[in-house]
């Protein structure tokens, strides 16, 4: 069974037909192995679980969900990181999956990624210029003078001294460090950019230079991000259209307002009404949607709609049926429940 | 409500090889009965160091208490010897940490674990104990609680084990819990249910509570009073409604406004930025630490460090340390602004 692939349907971007990624049926399944010297598979972690959607060129797709649900896994297996168990990747309308060698490597100079942790992701023997340069290396794009002014430039841009350029990465705060892997994500003039929870780790004070960065490169270079974030208030911020998902499969896609404003799968539903505001006055007023038990495991998942050990508003067909496909209710707005429409 | 602790010019350190860390500089406040405290401020600020001064578990060395009286139920509890101070930890301050594995034992029972304190602080014989800890994870919402005190800590979920500490820490009926950080690790439905849980409790046990976080939704749907922290020092403090609706520290201010909401639409507004980076904790503090990053700085912001003192024209116990008046200085910026248009 594969899910309906979500049509084109964002209101925000200019060119509706503009696709530069689409994704159909993406699995990525982890295998659990037993045995000490006879490996043999035991089962499988469904970590993303057949999942379909487009991103429209230059716009924001937001990524949410609870930790453990894909998020990640789906980041890194549209990125070719990890090779999917099925399904196609289409960037620019070549297949990533069916793409091996030189030529992937080629397409990977377009797509890049920026990581949770800015304190583990960089090495921390390298200086801030071999860090940033390293991509250009590998491809061998520039060499001496040029690459340096090349690599100074990117600093600047990022807002950061290029006279910090031999400097080591410990002798960074952590939005300085966020700002030398986002140089290094764009050494090579990328299209795409998977920007894997790029705040998340960093202070309140400074998660909104690294945003405001963000969005300015975006509008300065045209460039299109997957953002995946668990804040859901950056989200509504930063994204021009949002995807939830919950254990492995995306249960509602819609454009950014009409996902906030009008939530119709009660995950969705659920998970808004958990995010604090910082308004005491605002809280003092707020009903809760309170969903009781933890996460399912992905290597176990329920039989019938996924979110059924929780849903508060589950029916008997919910725990019969097999899990309920993404289907557009309103245009550009996907839901996978039975109760929708 | 009557006063429950004081603090007074409390001040920690630390010695290392990077020389001394000036983590705790100066903290007074004083907690009423009752009363919930959401300490916030960006990491490193000294939010745990500071409740862990209170709890005397700083390990000396590195660190030392340099300065300072912890006035609880008529006692100094700096003064207290470490068994004296065992005894006080648990029966009558409960702790709660982040990372549930740093308080729960793996390899004994979590009914064991519970049974013990219960043994120790209340006499109980193992019968009662065995029938108290049930009902504590009862109370938590766990279920089959009987059978689950058989389960080792990794046999439960991280918003089960989260639970689990809680029960743990309200098993001797404290006058007041410290919460650092506790939900930070949660998914924000799970997050969503473990706040409901100890605001009920706390109805029942009144007890008094101070919840470290650095998310200022949350405080603002649990607390009375909110204490902003910033190197070391507590640079605004009062009750939610004002602070939030009247700041009169510019970092208090940059906090709020930095931050984008749920309950905003989608805009591709800049966020508000405070600039620069956190004050590095190894330098020793002069004048207002926050200055470099203060667009309302004055000359005596740079040599003198502003007391806390009652916010003028505030309600009482709005407390403000900065040489600047903020409503002064936004009224002329906008003044400005308007005289530009
Ligand atoms: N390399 C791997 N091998 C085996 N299992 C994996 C691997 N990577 C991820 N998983 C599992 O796949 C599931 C999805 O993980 P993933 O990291 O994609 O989640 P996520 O949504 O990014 O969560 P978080 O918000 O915590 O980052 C989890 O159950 C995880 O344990
Ligand atoms: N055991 C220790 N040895 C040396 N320095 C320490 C120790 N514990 C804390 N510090 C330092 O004391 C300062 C205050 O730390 P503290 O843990 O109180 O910050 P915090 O406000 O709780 O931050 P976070 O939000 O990251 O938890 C920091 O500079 C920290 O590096
Ligand atoms: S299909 Fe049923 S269980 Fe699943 S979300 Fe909808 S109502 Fe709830
Ligand atoms: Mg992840
Ligand atoms: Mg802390």
């Amino acid at each position: 069974m594969s899910a309906a692939a979500p049509k084109l349907g964002n209101p925000s971007a200019q060119n509706q037909n503009d696709v530069i990624l689409k994704v159909r049926g993406l699995k990525k399944h982890f295998p659990i192995n037993s045995g000490i010297v006879f490996q043999r598979q035991v089962g499988a972690v469904r970590a993303v679980d057949d999942v379909s959607f487009d991103v429209i060129r230059g716009e924001t797709l937001g990524l949410v969900g609870e930790s453990g649900c894909g998020k990640s896994t789906t980041g890194r297996t549209i990125l070719q990181l990890y090779r999917p168990t099925a399904g196609t990747v289409e960037f620019e309308g070549r297949d990533l999956t069916s793409v091996k060698g030189e030529e992937l490597r080629a397409l990977r100079r377009e797509m890049q990624i920026i990581f949770q942790d800015p304190f583990a992701s960089l090495n921390p023997r390298m200086t801030v210029g071999s860090i940033v340069s390293e991509p250009l290396q590998i491809h061998n794009v520039k060499r001496g003078k040029e690459l340096r002014e090349y690599v100074e430039s990117l600093l600047e841009k990022v807002g950061l001294n290029p006279f910090y350029i031999n400097r080591y990465p410990h002798e960074f705060s952590g939005g300085q460090r966020q700002r030398i892997g986002i140089a290094r994500a764009l050494a090579l003039n990328p299209k795409f950019i998977v920007c894997d929870e790029p705040i998340s780790a960093l202070d309140v004070s400074i998660q909104a230079q690294v945003v405001n960065l963000l969005e300015d490169l975006q509008e300065e270079l045209g460039l299109t991000y997957l953002f995946i974030a668990h804040d859901l208030s950056m989200v509504r911020h930063i994204c021009d259209r949002v995807a939830v998902m919950y254990l492995g499969k995306i249960v509602e896609l819609a454009p950014t307002d009409e996902l906030y404003d009008n939530p119709l799968h009660p995950y969705t539903q659920a998970l808004l009404s958990a995010v604090p505001v910082p308004d005491p006055m605002v809280e003092e007023n707020r009903q809760r949607i309170l969903i009781t038990g933890d996460l399912p495991s992905p290597a176990n998942p329920p039989k019938g709609c996924n979110f059924n050990t929780r849903c508060p508003v589950r029916m008997d067909v919910c725990f019969r049926d097999p899990d309920p496909e993404l289907i557009e209710v309103s245009p550009g707005h996907w839901v996978a429940c039975h109760r929708v429409p | 409500m009557g006063v429950l602790m004081e603090v007074k010019n409390l001040v920690t350190r630390f010695q290392t090889q990077e020389g001394t860390i000036y983590a705790v500089n100066d903290v007074s406040y004083t907690l009423h009965e009752g009363e919930t405290l959401g300490v916030v401020g960006e990491s490193g600020s000294g939010k745990s160091v500071h409740a862990l001064s209170i709890m005397g578990l700083i390990p000396m060395p590195p660190g030392k208490i340099t300065n300072g009286e912890v006035w609880f139920q008529g006692r100094d509890l700096l003064k207290l010897s470490r068994e004296e101070m065992r005894l006080v930890r648990g029966a009558e301050i409960a702790m709660i940490f982040q990372d549930p594995m740093t308080s729960l034992n793996p390899v004994l029972t979590v009914g064991t674990q519970i049974t013990e304190a219960l043994k120790l602080h209340l006499g109980m014989n193992n019968a009662q104990a065995d029938n108290r800890a049930a009902e504590l994870i009862d109370m938590v919402g766990i279920p089959d609680a009987r059978k689950r005190l058989k389960n080792y800590p990794h046999q439960f979920s991280g918003g089960m084990r989260q639970r689990i500490m809680i029960a743990m820490a309200l098993s001797c009926n404290p006058k007041l819990l410290i919460a650092d950080e506790p939900t930070t690790a949660l998914d924000v439905t799970i997050q969503a249910q473990i706040i409901e849980l100890v605001k009920q409790l706390q109805k029942e046990l009144k007890m008094a509570m101070i919840w470290i976080t650095h998310d200022l939704g949350v405080v603002a749907g649990m607390a009375d009073t909110i204490q902003v922290m910033y190197g070391g020092r507590i640079v605004e403090r009062g009750p939610i409604k004002s602070v939030f609706g009247d700041p009169r520290n510019a970092y208090t201010l940059g906090l709020l406004t930095s931050l984008p909401r749920l309950d905003e639409g989608h805009n591709r507004q800049r966020l508000t930025q405070i600039e620069g980076s956190p004050p590095d904790m190894r330098v020793e503090p002069v004048g207002d630490s926050f200055a470099p990053r203060n667009p309302y700085r004055t000359e005596r912001c740079w040599t003198e460090t502003p007391p806390l003192r009652q916010a003028e024209g505030s309600v009482d116990g709005h407390m403000v340390a900065a040489w600047y008046d903020l409503r002064q200085a936004r009224k002329q910026q906008q003044q400005q602004m308007e005289g530009k248009r």
